[in-house]
């Protein structure tokens, strides 16, 4: 291989962008929300942004033309039946079509609003589709998040390739967002919801707990008094394995600090954009899947086709663990990180 | 002046992978000169210029020849398909029947499907399904009459089709059937309707499903942009290969975002090549939308002891990270998925299936990409039943997708006849014998096989199993087939004699049932996979 070509060939390892400067953060709008804001205006922290009906439901009913004649999409209240109190909520919703000569609603009682989990401004709000804020502040990707969006500090609960048991989360982690290493199970991500965490950072959440934790969400939001914030932001995927050095090097630096958890993009969101984040080794080589899972090393060059176990032969790079003679690895099981 | 090219690249930037390929023109033919795969995302000047540095390293005249260096590569020109993730289509009817038959149309397209009927939805959910940002059309239908479970909700339906319509100006309506004829269609989108035939398509209503869906499929694969799609561009550069090569070509490709089946066959006098071609979203690696169904559907071809949830992790993890994982179990697993993909395929594409069996099989996209020859041929002979016999043949350098997007038909054949020896890789030959007496199920001598010139005499075959029998790539013999009593291959004889081509798989001869019937007890399809397996992946190399 040539000079030329040395150098570039480390290029054939996926890149993965750790962070981003600045983002732009969507929060849909369902059937029935109403966006609290407008394109333009600043929002700070615990600001409502979006006001959503918890018991959500479709409502058929007449709309009077009031001077105009009504567009899908409006918002209308209903007028208070007879006999209502002046402290009942007000029924109401989002126009969605009319159909022989009635109007159909996505509506309900009980409006909740959905606060802005960062200070941001709203870059556009899109009726029917969602609201864009955009923060200024750094922001950490992660593969998927569930539920939230949600805000807390930041803490650091356990190392890389911990896994936080349901007796290790004690209530005096209330109010944080915590750092759970590699895998979390089911139960201890009730304990957590339980104890009043906000929300959870973890390398890998297994299919089961992801859908046993959005069941358990869906019933807690239906319930009467509906459930705080919560959100799990998951790094890497399903399958177990250690939390990157690059991010752990971020959070160990973020610990204590106010951070949310967004879910479109998924990311962590830091709160204070004065932080400066350690930026990831420029030599560093992360093995993402394989027998090797989760170590983690330098490149020492481009290795060819190779066979590997069950018969393939596949791309591979050679990559120095330590001071250890260097190892051919797939390059498709190769992350390195910017 | 202009000046022919001497080299050019071949780009197929897959949803999972990327590939380059470098093509030379050294005397009076294109050759492939090299080919290489990195994951999605790697610049293909990258992988060029590594091709480069290689071919210099082993023909230096032949790259000076050409004008090829590892930094120049990035000037030549260039054929470039991609794969997109599919977009995303609403399927509403009136009804779960009316909405059955539709979405079971639309699966036969490269949309990924969401179906919503009253039965099933609420209005407000219907409305927030067409509404969400990734959805770019809606298809709504009914028939016409309506039937009697569709009047109920047609006018309701339209009406919320028209007000989404109106709050979307840029999402595109296909109305199959009278739907457009309801007032409160035109109510809810609003007069005048402004845009209108840019954006709402009219298809047939959902009572002639009886017969060719071609009509509606084609308004949908309108709506797509198709000139550098992969799969799109694969269907044109197979109709110039059947051309070419005067045979029945059939190709399967599985993505990760969806699949390809398409029939070519040439020109028969002043007729050119014709194909049909079913692409779908359905067929992909891992279903974008991951349920026990699909994940059950791989445990299904498994021999492992991964529990459910342990497998959707792995599938998880495969769909998120398609190109890692590639050796050892995951190989394995990759293609388990492969094969759940190819049912899928073949289930979609019942029409192509039931056509003769193509001269030459060509197998294609990144789920194959890295498996193992005989792993691949067990998996089309798993999922591709079909009585007869043809020649396997492996897309190695994703050449198809790129030779496709030449315009110009002449151009492209004439390119793709120099390639055809270099683009497709041969597996070997498939035989697959249909109507073995089940009597002879578990005989040891079912019926023998005779290869002409072949040393080693004959071979017996067992009802119920499937062998390989060497022949090296390039080897041509003819195999006579005799049965104890008539089996079907392509016609029920005792006695067929069918020619076949080498390949690094070699022949592999079929004799279970088609359509295949696993055991119903895991414990006896484990073992029976397993005992397959153990053909295709010989040394257990785990």
């Amino acid at each position: 291989m040539t000079t030329a070509t040395t150098g570039i060939a480390r290029a054939l390892v996926a890149h993965r962008e750790l962070v981003a400067r600045a983002m732009d953060v969507f929060f849909p709008l369902r059937p029935g929300d109403r966006a609290l804001v407008q394109a333009g205006e600043a929002v700070s922290r615990g600001q409502p942004i979006i006001e959503r009906y918890r018991d959500v439901r479709t409502i058929v009913t007449d709309v009077a033309p009031n001077g105009e004649a009504p567009e899908p999409g409006q918002h209308h209240a209903e007028p208070a039946g007879r006999g209502a109190r002046s402290d009942d909520p007000a029924t109401g919703g989002e126009l969605l079509f009319k159909s022989g000569g009635r109007w159909r609603l996505a509506g309900g009682a009980r409006p909740e609003p959905i606060e802005a989990p960062f200070a941001g401004a709203v870059q556009a709000v899109q009726p029917g589709a969602g609201v864009t804020v955009r923060t200024q502040s750094s922001a950490i990707h992660g593969r998927a998040a569930l539920a939230g969006p949600t805000w807390g500090r930041l803490h650091v609960a356990t190392d890389a390739d911990g896994e936080l048991r349901a007796q290790h989360v004690d209530v005096g982690m209330a109010g944080s967002i915590i750092v759970a290493g590699a895998r979390m199970d089911a139960e201890a991500l009730t304990r957590a919801r339980a104890v009043g965490i906000r929300g959870i950072i973890v390398a890998a959440l297994g299919m089961k707990e992801q859908r046993d934790f959005l069941a358990s969400e869906r019933r807690g939001s239906a319930a009467v008094h509906g459930l705080p914030p919560f959100g799990i932001l998951v790094l890497d995927g399903a399958a177990r394995r250690p939390i990157a050095s690059p991010l752990m090097a971020m959070f160990e630096r973020l610990e204590g600090q106010m951070v949310a958890i967004v879910g479109t993009p998924p990311a962590l969101v830091v709160d204070d954009p004065s932080i400066e984040l350690p930026p990831p080794p420029a030599d560093l080589l992360r093995v993402r899947s394989g027998p090797l899972a989760g170590a983690e090393g330098s490149w020492a060059g481009l290795a060819g086709p190779r066979r590997f176990p069950a018969g393939v032969t596949l791309e591979a790079a050679f990559v120095r663990f330590g001071g250890r003679p260097p190892v051919a690895i797939p390059i498709g099981d190769l992350e390195r990180f910017a | 002046m202009t000046t022919v090219p001497r080299a050019l690249l071949a780009i197929d930037a897959g949803a999972a992978t990327t590939s380059v390929a470098l093509l030379g023109k050294s005397t009076d033919r294109w050759r492939l000169l090299g080919s290489m795969a990195a994951p999605a995302g790697t610049p293909p000047d990258v992988l060029a210029a590594i091709l480069a540095d290689r071919l210099m390293g082993v023909d230096l005249a032949l790259a000076d020849h050409l004008g090829i260096s590892s930094t120049s590569v990035e000037d030549l020109p260039r054929l470039e398909a991609r794969s997109s993730p599919p977009a995303t289509l609403a399927v509403l009817g009136a009804s779960r029947r009316a909405v059955d038959l539709l979405a079971g149309v639309a699966a036969r397209t490269p949309w990924h499907v969401r179906a919503a009927s009253p039965e099933t939805h609420d209005p407000r959910e219907m409305t927030e399904l067409a509404l969400r940002p990734e959805v770019a059309a809606v298809l709504v239908g009914a028939g016409d009459p309506p039937g009697p479970d569709e009047r109920g909700w047609l006018d309701d339906l339209a009406a919320l089709v028209g007000a989404v319509a109106r709050r979307r100006p840029e999402l595109r309506v296909v109305l199959a059937g009278p739907v457009g004829d309801r007032p409160e269609w035109a109510e809810g989108f609003g007069e005048p309707i402004e845009g209108a035939a840019e954006r709402v398509f009219h298809a047939p209503p959902i009572g002639v499903r009886s017969g060719p869906d071609e009509p509606l499929r084609e308004v949908l694969e309108s709506l797509i942009p198709n000139t550098s799609d992969t799969r799109h561009g694969a269907v044109r550069a197979v109709l110039s290969l059947a051309d070419a090569l005067d045979r029945r070509v059939e190709v399967l490709d599985i993505g990760l975002n969806g699949g390809l089946r398409a029939m070519a066959s040439p020109g028969v006098a002043d007729q050119g090549p014709s194909a049909i071609a079913v692409r779908t979203a359905r067929a992909a690696l891992v279903p974008a939308e991951l349920d026990d169904a699909a994940v059950d559907a791989v445990l299904a071809w498994t021999t492992g002891s991964l529990d459910r949830h342990r497998m959707g992790d792995r599938l998880l993890d495969l769909r998120a990270q398609p190109w890692a994982d590639a050796a050892g179990e995951g190989a394995r697993l990759r293609l388990a998925a492969g094969r759940a993909a190819l049912a899928r395929l073949a289930a979609r594409s019942a029409d192509i299936g039931a056509l003769a069996s193509p001269d030459i099989t060509v197998v294609a996209g990144g789920a194959f990409a890295a498996a193992p020859p005989r792993a691949v041929a067990l998996a089309v002979a798993d999922t591709i039943r079909r009585a007869g016999a043809t020649q396997l043949a492996n897309d190695h350098a994703r050449l198809l997708g790129p030779l496709g997007t030449i315009d110009d038909p002449d151009e492209r054949r004439g390119l793709v006849a120099d390639l055809a020896d270099d683009l497709l890789a041969p597996l070997g030959s498939l035989l697959v014998v249909a109507s073995v007496p089940g009597s002879l199920r578990g005989s040891a001598r079912a019926g023998r096989l005779t290869l002409d010139g072949d040393l080693h005499g004959r071979h017996d075959l067992a009802a119920g199993e499937i062998s390989f029998i060497d022949l090296p790539p390039g080897d041509h013999a003819l195999a006579t087939l005799e049965f104890r009593d008539a089996a079907r291959i392509g016609h029920r004889a005792r006695r067929v004699a069918v020619p076949v081509s080498g390949g690094v798989a070699g022949i592999a001869v079929d004799l279970r049932d088609v359509p295949l019937r696993l055991p119903e007890r895991r414990d006896r399809r484990r073992a029976a996979l397993a005992a397959w397996g153990e053909l295709a992946w010989p040394g257990d190399e785990r």
